[in-house]
Order: structure tokens, then C-alpha cells, then sequence
């Protein structure tokens, strides 16, 4: 069960990392995920560095594998991150796209 | 002084006959017949675990250990991820720092195998940080990230990694509490399937029940009386960020670092009098990453020196590492490791290692971490 109060407080700071440009400083892919991303496996995870040198995570979508590389320039897009039960609340959060 | 007298560990492995409280119970007696100590000679009780609560609803241990030994003294929990065990050790060696004459009981416990591995994963995301759960990076994912960066700033590749699993199977099969008892190759593990890449499922510890139980003395009559004794020299526990991303250096577990500079420097000996040392492999990079931190080999040389197996038992080398299997072959039943750790330290200075026992050896080391390097725990022990 996710809180619908926990997601409230973090989409306020969500919202100041979208549209943010930055690389790929290191990358891995999931292949055994947790309950919650069972359903997105096998997904890639990025640790990025953006243009302000602020560093944040998240999964990379819409992706070729040639894009899972140190250096690879993304931007930070809003997308579904988890959905824990049939009638729960969905958690939007911060994933990238390669540029 | 403070000495270890007694050691006593469950098997490690899938145990569905038992439940969590069953281990602490076998270890518990296991530990006390050995040493032929009565329940009211305990002082205190400290118990390193991590997934009660998260997985089985099952919390306030102190008291249902207290149920067990029939006691009524301080038991504490302690909880710090995987390193819990190590940490509970601390507080013991603290606790006994602080008092005269005291006999305490320090255990490490978890049971893993009763839920689904994604059930169980999501309880170990607990000791990751917010952003790194939402990113759904897995404990796995974390040392992953470490990996790529190692390999790539160094110029190693995954076989490098995979002679850590070789020389910690070969272990296992030497020790009949290990949860695997099967030598593999490094093809073995180049063939195996991804956890997270470039980690595959030979390069990573499993998830596993067991309990273990040291018994720590201040008492001088106490430690006269027994047949086997080792002094703690240092027991030392650092903390850093929780976040991966917030360290200076990825390839470089800090705290571990720090930790054993302190445990150097309380012990008064040099690395290279330690001669059998059990570290924090819970995944291949873990354990080069360790050596490197812990001062016994070259930052960066890692990938090359594991590949010589110097420190595989049996190839004389000065070190050897990880006699009990370490977490990937003796398995990670998360509380218990860093406990399993200490008592395999103790059985190697007191000649009780058996068929994989390291001759001339007086001084050993165990270093325990949780999560991806948040907690580190040094400790060293002497004859």
C-alpha cells in the first residue's frame, strides 16, 4: 500500500526536476526487481548528473541499448513509477529519455 | 579485557521446519551448553536483525527473548541493515566497556525464506534511501552501479569479479554449516543468469535463514575457566549517507575505511598481522572493494590481485578471506552475518576451524556493512 500522503509531499519536489537535461554518470539494468516492479523488469536505472550538477536516479525509457552508456546525454520526463494494488494510488515520479 | 568464549551457529540456508525465534533458540542453547554457562549468568543480551518487523509483523524481540532464556536483564535490539549483527556486537563491547565482571550474549538472526524473493527484496529496499527505492534500485542494482563504474574506470571486466565466488564456493564446501557446499567455476558464473548487470546470480550472496551466537566476558575467572578464548582488540562502527550518489568516491566504501583505521590504530598491530580475515562479500564487487578499503591491497588493484587466489585457502597465502564461504557460498541471513563473521574469526584463532583451518595465525579480522556502505563494522580479535 502506498501512502496517498507520501506521494502528495513528493510531488512538490518532483515537479522542480522535470525537463532537466543532463548525462548518464553510471547505469545498471534490473533484471530482479522488488514487488512494486515486478511488472517493468528488465528495466535500466541511471545515476545522472544534470546541467546545474545537481545528481539524481531513475529509470530510463524509451531507450536503445546503445544508450546505456557513461556520457549519454538524457532529459528528466514525468512518467508512472508504481501502482502497488488494483485500487491504489498511482505514484508518478522522475524517469529519462535518451536526447 | 573483553574475550569471545563461545560460538555456536545454526545451519545456514532455506529452513522452513523453523522460524525466526526457533534460530535464536537453537543458537542460544547451542552457544551456553558449549561453554556450560547457566542462563542466570547472562547480564545482558544484545540481538542484531533486520526484517521482523518489515516482513512478519514481529517486533519487540528483547522480550520474546527473555520468553526463551527465561531472564529478566536488558536485552536490546540492534538494527543496521546487514551489518545489524556487527553492530550488535558493538554495543556488547561497549556495554562491557562500561561495566565489571559481566558475561553478555550477543546473537545475529533472520528468516528470509518465508516470502516470495520480491516480497523479501522489497524489505531489504527499507535500508535504501527514498529516491533509490522510487527509482526501484534493488540492494542488487546499488552494487551494480559500484561494479560498472569499478570495472570501467579500471579497465576489469565480470571475469575479474567472478574469482571472488570461485574462492568463497571452495570454501563452502569446507564448511558444513554453509548454505552451499558446491565448488563452481568462473565459467559457472560467466554462464549464470543477471540480477542486475553487469551482477550476475554467482556473483551475488542468497537470501537465507540462520541464527548465530557469540558470548562476550569481562569476568577474568570466567575467561580462566574456558578452553577457548580470543581477546576483541577493536570493534569500531562508522556511518555514512545513506544515498550511493551523495559519496565522494562510488568505487570506495568510506566508512569501511574509516573503521578500520580506528581499529588499527585501538588494536596496535598492522595489516599484515592479520591472518585470516572474513569480509562483506554480499556481492563480488563487495569484496574487492573491501580488501581495497580495509588497506590489504592497492585502490584499484582488486581486479587483478583476486584473480591469483592468494587468498583462497590452501594456496599459502598470508591472508586468506572469507573461510566460512563468506555471505555467497555460507549464505546472508541478514542479522546473522556479521555475528557468523566473529565466530568464524573465533573458530580460526582457536584451532576449531577443522578441515579448513589456516595454521599460525594469531590476529583476524571481520568487517561487516549494511546496505551499499551507510554502516560499516570492523572488528579484530587476538589469541
Amino acid at each position: 500500500m502506498i501512502s496517498p500522503i507520501k506521494i502528495w509531499r513528493r510531488q512538490k519536489e518532483i515537479r522542480k526536476i522535470l525537463g532537466k537535461k543532463g548525462r548518464i554518470l553510471i547505469w545498471t539494468k534490473i533484471f530482479t526487481p522488488g514487488a512494486d516492479f515486478k511488472k517493468y523488469a528488465p528495466y535500466p536505472v541511471i545515476l545522472v548528473e544534470l546541467e546545474n550538477k545537481e545528481k539524481i536516479y531513475g529509470q530510463l525509457v524509451d531507450y536503445d541499448e546503445k544508450d546505456l552508456k557513461t556520457g549519454k546525454k538524457i532529459i528528466s520526463i514525468l512518467r508512472k513509477v508504481r501502482s502497488s494494488t488494483e485500487e491504489g494510488v498511482i505514484a508518478y515520479g522522475v524517469k529519462f529519455k535518451p536526447l | 579485557m573483553i574475550n569471545v568464549i563461545g560460538y555456536y551457529t545454526t545451519q545456514f540456508g532455506e529452513l522452513w521446519e523453523k522460524s525466526l525465534f526457533d534460530l535464536v533458540e537453537e543458537a542460544v542453547i547451542g552457544v551456553l551448553k558449549q561453554i556450560k554457562l547457566e542462563n542466570r549468568q547472562i547480564d545482558a543480551v544484545f540481538f542484531g536483525n533486520m526484517l521482523a518487523g518489515v516482513l512478519e509483523n514481529n517486533l519487540h524481540s528483547p522480550s520474546k527473548i527473555a520468553e526463551i532464556l527465561k531472564i529478566n536483564v536488558p536485552i536490546y535490539r540492534a538494527e543496521a541493515a546487514c551489518a545489524s549483527g556487527g553492530a550488535a556486537f558493538n554495543l556488547a563491547k561497549n556495554y562491557l566497556d562500561a561495566t565489571r565482571n559481566k558475561n553478555v550474549l550477543v546473537i545475529g538472526a533472520e528468516k528470509m525464506t518465508d516470502y516470495s524473493p520480491e516480497e523479501t527484496i522489497m524489505g531489504l529496499s527499507a535500508a535504501a534511501s527514498g529516491e533509490e527505492q522510487e527509482a526501484g534500485l534493488t540492494f542488487p542494482g546499488l552494487y551494480a552501479m559500484m561494479a560498472n563504474f569499478y570495472l570501467q574506470k579500471y579497465g576489469y571486466t565480470e571475469k575479474n569479479l567472478a574469482y571472488v565466488s570461485v574462492k568463497n564456493h571452495f570454501h563452502g564446501s569446507l564448511n558444513d554449516k554453509a548454505q552451499y557446499r558446491r565448488k563452481i567455476t568462473v565459467e559457472n558464473v560467466l554462464k549464470s543468469a543477471y540480477v542486475a548487470y553487469p551482477l550476475k546470480v554467482l556473483d551475488s550472496s542468497p537470501i537465507s535463514d540462520g541464527a548465530s551466537a557469540v558470548v562476550l566476558t569481562n569476568d577474568r575467572t570466567m575467561i580462566n575457566k574456558q578452553k577457548y578464548s580470543t581477546r576483541v582488540l577493536a570493534s569500531e562502527v562508522i556511518t555514512d549517507t545513506i544515498s550511493l550518489k551523495e559519496r565522494k568516491q562510488i568505487d570506495e566504501i568510506l566508512a569501511t575505511k574509516n573503521a578500520a583505521n580506528i581499529a588499527f590504530k585501538n588494536a596496535k598491530i598492522n595489516r599484515s598481522d592479520i591472518g585470516v580475515a572474513e569480509v562483506h562479500d554480499c556481492f563480488s564487487i563487495a569484496e574487492i572493494l573491501a580488501m581495497e578499503d580495509l588497506g590489504f591491497w592497492k585502490k584499484g588493484e582488486g581486479g587483478k590481485k583476486i584473480t591469483d587466489l592468494s587468498t583462497m585457502f590452501g594456496n599459502g597465502g598470508d591472508l586468506i578471506v572469507n573461510t566460512s564461504g563468506g555471505l555467497k557460498a555460507a549464505g546472508h541471513p541478514v542479522g546473522a552475518t556479521g555475528i557468523k563473521q566473529i565466530g568464524e574469526i573465533f573458530l580460526q584463532l582457536t584451532g576449531q576451524a577443522e578441515n579448513r583451518q589456516v595454521k599460525n595465525i594469531k590476529y583476524g579480522l571481520a568487517q561487516n556493512v549494511g546496505g551499499s556502505g551507510g554502516t560499516a563494522v570492523v572488528t579484530i580479535l587476538a589469541v
